[in-house]
């Protein structure tokens, strides 16, 4: 008996190997901010008076402010960039970046938790699809030829976008994924693990049997210690290791397709800052983290592609606790080849927040967030019926991705 | 302090500690105190055995967090309907030796003026541990479960602004003397809890001026998170009229620094309607109670705290017919937590859960330490592996709480597997198990015995025997390993941690 499940054992461990070789040539990376970002003060309407007007502290600079580096960085005759997003500037002046105004959801309720669960699982509101976007992707493209590292969040806990996606799994570095088992030959726990969770039916089937193949795919990632690449630094924080991670799983070809990395902490009711403080702070980590993943994998331009979204803009003015209460529309980034970048694309649609009917006030939504998602999924990820991942969705055509 | 020893207790263990300290070879004073005062791994321990898993070792894995060594012959005998009404009196179970142990994290005993005296690191420590310890140790399981429960439910994130100076006064005063009293107790004390103001921005909120606008953060999450829930049928304008009850209430800087305090001169005094109902102006301080009073007594809150209980206690996908009866009681008992809790536990449905629910790492953990008689101070070893997961106490950063549901969950057996390995090695600091003591209580003696049987260690761990799949696994696998030393032993008892069966509940 037991020479017969060793057996087994070996073959399934072959076939393993074999999938080993499945490099993916489109890796869709998502970087979630979670908490409501403030894009208004990331890419700034510095020509528009009324910025200046309703964000009496905690605007940023008008780039002609003579404030030197605590000013905006100009962008084109109406946008600037955050001072402390520099590192980012020469993607988007390389025209390999491009940020989408006025994108949002329909959703009411102000709540951090329904939007982000909407958004992470791709419906309207009240809508559900079943399961993330991401998880429908990742079906939608490859049915069940996936594997344990096809689908990779960085963190803790699988984000609800890669909920029902078979083999997603969530680490924080590749190093620690093993088994420390008190004997030697930990093969035979692998074995006795893979019998007991083989024969599971329930829940836990699943992540079980993924798990164990997830082990042995990293065992031939460890023997190599990983090198950024052009100098690439990755600063010390978490979301920077967390993308060091990422570029090196797809530097190692071992057939990652989507992976989501978070950046939390965005919800600055209360005292945001300005050129420096609590938000500024954020979007260092955040510039920081882009450039060096971007040099990194400059040899891997027509592969990869990164959006970095958020459930929802702020208000455009600020409230009596020199922070920004929950709004509506946000500026979205997508950075990848192809893409018509150097811009921000979208209407601008003027920061009156009247026109509401239900929920917060604040920007206006102009592009459904699926329709970002869509392009970025049909022009970018070649998957030809965006139906499969939002039923029901008719996208606009923003003109992200260049035709 | 919260609870003091009795004065036996006192004279016992200071007699033993009198003879303990020249002891040679006996490294853990507090281990070594529990042994002797009936709180180590008795003589003798019975397995169940039977093809399901045991009604009284279900109890106590669902109500609170898995048996102590000897704990499911202790429920049997005092039978289960005895056991749950003895835990829905918690101040009259003894927990002397918990306490004990508690004595050693003092700053969560301080109010929040002493605390600022203390690092933030310390705090944590002190606060996160005793958290731990208290879980694995109290024998006031259910309490505990009804902790852990609430602290998610009205969730303060320490690592935000100064809550980690105020959250042990928001432990003791909100969570912990409230978690089996009133529903609207609770809300009210949590509603002007220095860490809660802190947390949710309420000390920001004023009134409407030329100077600002209320902050209605707190407002918001007090109307979906914890009374009526997202879709419990209030308005944006609901949120803003709650915002402007909230107005006006301030932390102390000075003398009594973080203690809360109302400032008239911010407060919005005038008329608020809220949820369809007036709050006349001039109320003051006493808006917030009766804005929570309205809160709570809306059918919405009894349908919603109801059917969050029931994903606590039994499923995740809370049976509607259980859930209509719990709010019923919650609306019948002014908002009483123990008849609800009544209704629960001695339901038709909780009873058929068995073995349904996946445990989240908080309590995987804890059931493990516990299940292993271990002796442990819930050192920063074992948080580590808790943080690692994604379920460090005190941790999460939104108001939502952790995640109640199994999916989120799924991603962390490997780190629970690697969790169970070192603690049955022996190579987790501060938790040490002595599973010799464990396996002769159980009746497995000699290694040899554990090789032909590890169906018995399976059966005390999980609750039931092994299944024919499972069976089989074990078998293989002692098949396969030469039992010469313990190490062999301690892996097969971190390999049925790690089994699925240990991971439901």
């Amino acid at each position: 008996m037991p020479d017969q499940s060793r057996r087994q054992f070996l073959k399934r461990l072959a076939l393993r190997s074999d999938a080993l070789s499945s490099a993916s040539d489109k890796t869709l990376v998502c970087v979630f901010l979670r908490g409501g970002a403030d894009t208004l003060n990331m890419f700034v309407p510095y020509a528009d008076d009324t910025y200046y007007k309703i964000r009496p502290t905690i605007s940023i600079p008008h780039p002609k402010s003579g404030k030197g580096n605590d000013s905006s960085i100009k962008l084109d005759d109406f946008y600037s960039l955050h001072p402390k997003l520099a590192p980012i500037l020469p993607i988007y002046k390389e025209g390999r970046m491009a940020v989408v105004q006025a994108v949002g959801t329909d959703n009411p309720t102000g709540s951090h938790f329904e939007t982000q669960d909407q958004m992470e699982h791709g419906d309207a509101f009240k809508k559900a699809s079943g399961g993330g976007w991401l998880a429908r992707y990742l079906r939608a493209r490859f049915g069940n030829n996936l594997t344990p590292l096809s689908a990779v969040s960085i963190g803790p806990m699988l984000p609800e976008s890669l909920r029902g996606a078979p083999g997603a799994s969530a680490i924080s570095t590749i190093d620690d994924i093993r088994i420390k088992a008190p004997c030697e030959n930990p093969v035979v726990v692998a074995q006795a693990l893979t019998a007991l969770y083989g024969s599971e039916v329930g829940l836990l089937s699943s992540p079980g049997r993924d798990t164990l193949k997830l082990l042995t795919r990293v065992e031939t990632l460890r023997a190599a210690e990983y090198k950024p690449a052009n100098g690439a630094n990755y600063p010390d924080s978490n979301f920077a290791r967390g993308l060091r991670e990422v570029a090196r799983l797809i530097k190692s070809d071992v057939g990652l397709e989507v992976a989501c990395v978070d950046l939390d902490g965005w919800d600055t009711h209360f005292v945001q800052g300005s050129v420096d403080g609590q938000q500024a702070a954020l979007i260092e980590t955040l510039g920081e983290g882009l450039a060096a993943f971007d040099a990194d994998l400059a040899s891997r331009r027509k592969q990869v592609t990164t959006l970095v979204i958020t459930e929802f803009g702020r208000r455009t003015y600020e409230n009596g606790s020199l922070g920004t209460d929950h709004g509506r529309g946000f500026a979205a980034m997508i950075i990848g080849d192809g893409i018509r970048g150097g811009q921000v694309i979208g209407h601008y649609p003027g920061l009156n927040e009247a026109k509401w009917v239900l929920g917060p006030a604040g920007m206006e939504v102009l592009y459904d967030y699926r329709s970002v998602l869509s392009e970025v999924l049909s022009n970018k990820m070649e998957l030809r019926n965006t139906q499969s991942v939002f039923p029901g969705f008719e996208p606009q055509r923003i003109g992200i991705v260049k035709a | 302090m919260t609870s003091e020893l009795s004065r036996r207790e006192f004279l016992a263990i200071s007699g033993l500690l009198g003879c303990a300290l020249p002891l040679a070879g006996c490294s853990n004073l507090n281990g070594f105190v529990a042994s002797r005062l009936g709180g180590g791994i008795p003589e003798s321990v019975a397995v169940t055995n039977g093809r399901d898993i045991d009604p009284a070792f279900h109890l106590i894995s669902r109500a609170g967090f898995g048996p102590w060594p000897g704990d499911v012959e202790r429920i049997k005998k005092k039978g289960e309907k005895a056991w749950i009404e003895e835990q829905l009196e918690p101040e009259k179970i003894d927990d002397g030796l918990c306490d004990f142990r508690a004595k050693r994290f003092e700053s969560v005993f301080l109010d929040p003026g002493t605390c600022y005296e203390f690092k933030r690191e310390a705090l944590r420590k002190d606060l996160c541990r005793y958290h731990l310890m208290r879980s694995v140790y109290s024998k006031r399981q259910l309490l505990e479960s009804m902790v852990e429960f609430l602290s998610d439910h009205f969730n303060i994130y320490i690592e935000k602004g100064d809550c980690i100076y105020l959250k042990a006064t928001d432990d003791r005063s909100v969570i912990r003397k409230n978690a089996l009293g009133r529903f609207r107790d609770l809300v009210l004390a949590s509603a002007t809890s220095p860490a809660m103001l802190v947390y949710l921005d309420g000390k920001e909120n004023k009134k409407e001026g030329p100077h600002g606008i209320p902050n209605e953060n707190y407002a918001r999450e007090l109307l979906e998170l914890h009374t009526l829930g997202v879709d419990g049928g209030y308005t944006q304008k609901d949120v803003y009229e709650a915002a402007r009850c909230l107005t006006g209430w301030r932390l102390d800087s000075g003398s009594k620094r973080g203690t809360a305090y109302f400032d008239p001169n911010l407060h919005d005094d005038g008329e608020k309607n809220v949820l369809g109902k007036k709050i006349p102006a001039g109320g003051g301080a006493k808006d917030v109670e009766a804005l929570v009073e309205i809160a709570c007594n809306h059918p919405s809150t009894a349908k919603y705290i109801a059917k969050k209980l029931v994903a606590h206690f039994v499923s995740e996908e809370p049976p509607q017919s259980l859930v209509n009866r719990v709010a019923k009681r919650f609306s019948e008992n002014g908002g009483q937590i123990k008849p609800m809790l009544r209704e629960i536990l001695y339901s038709k449905e909780f009873k058929e859960s068995a073995g349904s629910k996946m445990k989240r790492p908080f309590q995987y953990v804890v059931s493990c330490l516990r299940a292993t008689g271990a002796d442990t101070m819930a050192g920063d070893e074992v948080l580590e592996y808790l943080t690692r997961m994604g379920h460090g106490p005190f941790q999460y950063p939104t108001p939502d709480g952790y995640p109640m549901e199994a999916n989120p969950w799924l991603g962390t057996l490997l780190w629970r597997w690697n969790f169970a390995f070192a603690l049955c090695s022996n190579t987790i600091e501060k938790a040490n198990v002595s599973l010799d003591t464990l396996c002769s209580a159980i009746g497995l003696e000699d290694l040899e015995n554990i090789k032909k049987t590890p169906e018995v260690l399976f059966a005390y761990m999980a609750g039931r025997r092994p299944n024919q799949e499972e069976s089989k696994a074990f078998k293989d696998y002692v098949s396969r390993r030469d039992f010469k030393d313990e190490k062999v032993r301690d892996e097969l008892i971190g390999l049925i941690l790690s089994s699925p069966a240990f991971q439901k509940v």
